[in-house]
């Protein structure tokens, strides 16, 4: 169903990352009053060479298709970045890009 | 479903899934801070995450838009140099202040991009805790929403 789009690259050492879920993010007052079920994603965690480079929970109070960024030391291009997600139901998913 | 029903049923799937893997998570805000997550305003919000504490309003900015046009998705932009063991991100507009949760992995750099949805005018509220020390530092703004998110 749902999918993540992943952008990473590397420069001088930095690698700045884009990453995009495909989520409603209907917290209950809201999916009550749309009539959709409650989805939202409440953990979002990026990891590269085992090593966690990103990390937060969330609630349904971020905007619909989340969208977020950041930059971290300590990859190589070629590195492979995983991100996973999981919802309000407890389903994973997980998505793997290369750093260019 | 009821709601109390509700809560269990989602902590306990949580657990159950989370389990195996555990060592992904650092620290498990929903488990631990569960009332953090379902109070409204946001000064009770920081005492049920964070505890009693003073804040301090330096060392942490962020950059977000004035007037919001689209209350739906408002870009956000929390950045520190700071050394950061985790960020949360309160607001008012919403029945429950808790946006998200930053656990900041040692020697990151603390330049995070994230998308919110506020349903009305309110204030923006941005907390760290600094790595060891356990100080807070606070930064906070009022945005305009002129359209609403949040089915609002």
């Amino acid at each position: 169903m749902a999918k993540m789009k992943i952008k990473a690259k590397e420069k001088k050492g930095v690698v700045k990352v884009k990453a995009m879920f495909t989520n409603l993010m209907a917290d209950r007052e809201q999916a009550k009053k749309t009539g959709v079920k409650t989805e939202f994603i409440k953990y979002i965690v990026a990891t590269v060479n085992d090593k966690v480079v990103y990390e937060v929970t969330t609630s349904g109070f971020m905007s619909e298709n989340p969208l977020v960024k950041f930059k971290f030391k300590g990859a190589k291009k070629g590195d492979k970045i995983i991100f996973t997600t999981i919802d309000n139901e407890g389903k994973k998913q997980t998505g793997k890009k290369k750093i260019k | 479903m009821d709601r109390r029903k509700f809560l269990g049923v989602g902590l306990a799937t949580f657990a159950a899934i989370v389990a195996p893997g555990t060592d992904l998570m650092a620290i498990d805000f929903r488990a631990t801070k569960p009332k953090a997550w379902e109070v409204e305003k946001t000064v009770d919000g920081i005492k049920a995450l964070y505890g009693n504490g003073g804040l301090k309003k330096s060392g942490i900015e962020f950059k977000a838009p004035k007037l919001a046009e689209n209350g739906g998705s408002i870009p956000i932009t929390i950045k520190s140099k700071l050394d950061l063991e985790s960020v949360a991100l309160f607001q008012d507009a919403n029945p429950r202040c808790l946006t998200c949760v930053f656990s900041i992995p040692e020697g990151a750099i603390i330049e995070y991009d994230i998308r919110i949805k506020m349903r009305q005018t309110a204030f923006v509220t941005v907390v760290g805790k600094v790595r060891g020390s356990g100080e807070l530092v606070m930064a906070t703004k009022e945005i305009d929403v002129s359209i609403g998110g949040c089915g609002g």
